[in-house]
């Protein structure tokens, strides 16, 4: 083929696959036709020709650039996020609370953070789902990088005081370690202490006994499956979900093939887990889990497969 | 996961379209919308940015009537194909119980299709589902583009890339005209619920 119907045929093929969407592909041929137009000085009207294709990669490049740009996940309709919400709650038999909870989590994994946080807010006035709910709210207004906002709001329930001080404690503990994550360099007022820690506790003793009963619910609870994502390491930052096979109190035992050696080699008897996902029958909750073994089993038709037991911290 | 209801006797299921980005799946529940009006029960909603891109999912909301006495409700989705929408690809793909793989005929995009049936497959397995028993149809989109002058793939050469190993049905398709859109879906709704016959018949 000579060098005119080559030029052509690829800028024709640059237009096909432009006009399909398929912009890096265009752009791969618009360089490639330029290339040669530039290497072949004979060519007639080879400057208007480089002007012209160098025209057609500058603007290709712009809608690029502006596809790129667009954000990833922009508010949507409330009558969209309404149905994300209604799409997205998929447990079957919730109750009306954890529903509420596992709608307002599907808005913010949608990126719809504004909405999410004041779903989030309205299920503070819910005593089961309080801490949960201003965890959440935490990480929406980091998601929307309003360190501030998620500051100050932290502060208002301080001063509000409705949180019991177990509760504020654990806030704080899981704001300080978001906060570090980030490497944000932020004083948080300190959270009351927790009432054995204090002398007089005529009043507070009888609230905690509360709590108390409702932190062992939440650990009694039974796990499904469990969401992990790795902080460090080959697989850092994916996200791996496993099926509980059974569960001992907190222990949850996980069984992984003995062909994924790149998990296995992450689960290192002691360390800790901090990004943990718990799936129960009526909703989910964050935490993290203590790695306390890592078995190969040797017998049965799950030979070469290992079990993993972690100690579950449901925050 | 398929939704059961026997005091309403109905059975809800979930169809998704998954595929790299541009190859058409967006098109093809267009297709449906405007065509299976009989089917249709609802409004097909589509969430799309800059450059027509598939942002969070389509979904349409259809039904097939009444099987056995039970009314069966199908939703199906797209997913974003572009590679970086992979955690919202996963968020959209849980609780299916049929896949439709879109794969672009266009000989450009041959290792886009492995890669996004390679990130389908790590998708599913990390909701516990394998890629070699879900009801799984498989659909050569484009095929209209060779008369227009675009090297395209064959469906032989797209059969050893994508489904030497899978084996699962799959059509030839032009979604833009509506060609083989019709069978695709057909297909995995049958794949679907002859998997779910089975399952009830296990539970039993």
């Amino acid at each position: 083929m000579n060098i005119a119907k080559q030029i052509k045929t690829l800028l024709q093929e640059a237009e096909l696959y432009r006009s399909q969407g398929l912009l890096d592909e265009a752009l791969v041929k618009y360089h490639h036709a330029e290339d040669l137009i530039r290497r072949h000085e004979q060519l007639k009207n080879r400057l208007n020709l480089i002007d012209a294709v160098s025209k057609k990669i500058r603007r290709l490049k712009d809608e690029i650039q502006r596809i790129e740009n667009a954000p990833k996940k922009p508010e949507v309709s409330t009558k969209i996020q309404d149905l994300i919400k209604k799409l997205f709650t998929f447990t079957p038999n919730l109750n009306e609370d954890a529903r509420a909870l596992e709608g307002a989590v599907a808005l913010a994994k949608f990126g719809q953070f504004k909405r999410a946080i004041l779903e989030f807010k309205a299920l503070l006035k819910r005593d089961s789902l309080r801490v949960a709910a201003a965890k959440n709210i935490i990480r929406c207004h980091m998601a929307l990088s309003s360190v501030d906002d998620a500051v100050a709001e932290y502060e208002q329930w301080l001063s509000d005081n409705i949180f019991l001080p177990n509760q504020q404690q654990r806030l704080w503990i899981f704001f300080e370690n978001v906060l570090n994550k980030e490497g944000i360099d932020k004083i948080l007022p300190q959270a009351k202490m927790f009432p054995h820690d204090v002398k007089d506790q005529t009043y507070e003793d009888d609230r905690l006994k509360i709590e108390e009963v409702k932190i062992e619910d939440e650990e009694d609870l039974d796990i499904n499956s469990i969401g992990i994502t790795f902080e460090r390491g080959s697989l850092k930052e994916q996200i791996f979900e496993f099926k509980v096979r059974f569960q001992l109190g907190k222990v949850l035992s996980l069984l992984i093939s003995g062909r994924e050696k790149d998990l296995i080699e992450n689960f290192k008897v002691g360390t800790t887990i901090n990004d943990v996902q718990y799936y129960s029958n009526i909703a989910f909750f964050n935490g993290s889990g203590l790695i306390t073994a890592v078995k190969k089993i040797k017998i049965g038709p799950l030979r070469g497969d290992y079990c993993v037991d972690i100690e579950a911290a449901i925050s | 996961m398929a939704i059961f209801n026997f005091k309403k006797r109905e059975i809800e299921c979930k169809i998704v379209y998954y595929g790299p980005g541009r190859c058409g799946k967006t098109t093809n529940m267009e297709y449906i919308f405007k065509t299976f009006k009989k089917q249709v029960v609802g409004e097909m909603v589509s969430i799309d940015t800059e450059g027509d891109r598939t942002l969070f999912f389509d979904f349409l909301p259809i039904g097939l009537g009444k099987i056995k006495g039970f009314d069966i409700k199908v939703q199906v989705y797209t997913v974003p194909g572009q590679v970086q929408y992979r955690s919202t690809r996963k968020l959209v793909l849980k609780g299916v119980d049929g896949v439709i793989f879109v794969a672009d005929s266009l000989a450009v995009r041959r290792e886009k299709n492995m890669v996004s049936l390679k990130d389908l497959q790590h998708n599913l397995k990390e909701y516990g589902l394998n890629i070699f028993k879900i009801p799984l149809v498989m659909q050569h989109n484009k095929r209209d583009l060779a008369g227009q002058g675009f090297p395209i793939m064959s469906v032989e050469q797209m059969e050893k890339d994508l489904n030497r190993q899978l084996k699962v049905p799959s059509f030839p398709a032009s979604a833009i005209i509506g060609q083989g859109v019709g069978a695709t879906l057909k297909e995995c709704l049958k794949l679907t619920l002859v998997s779910f016959r089975k399952n009830l018949q296990l539970g039993r």
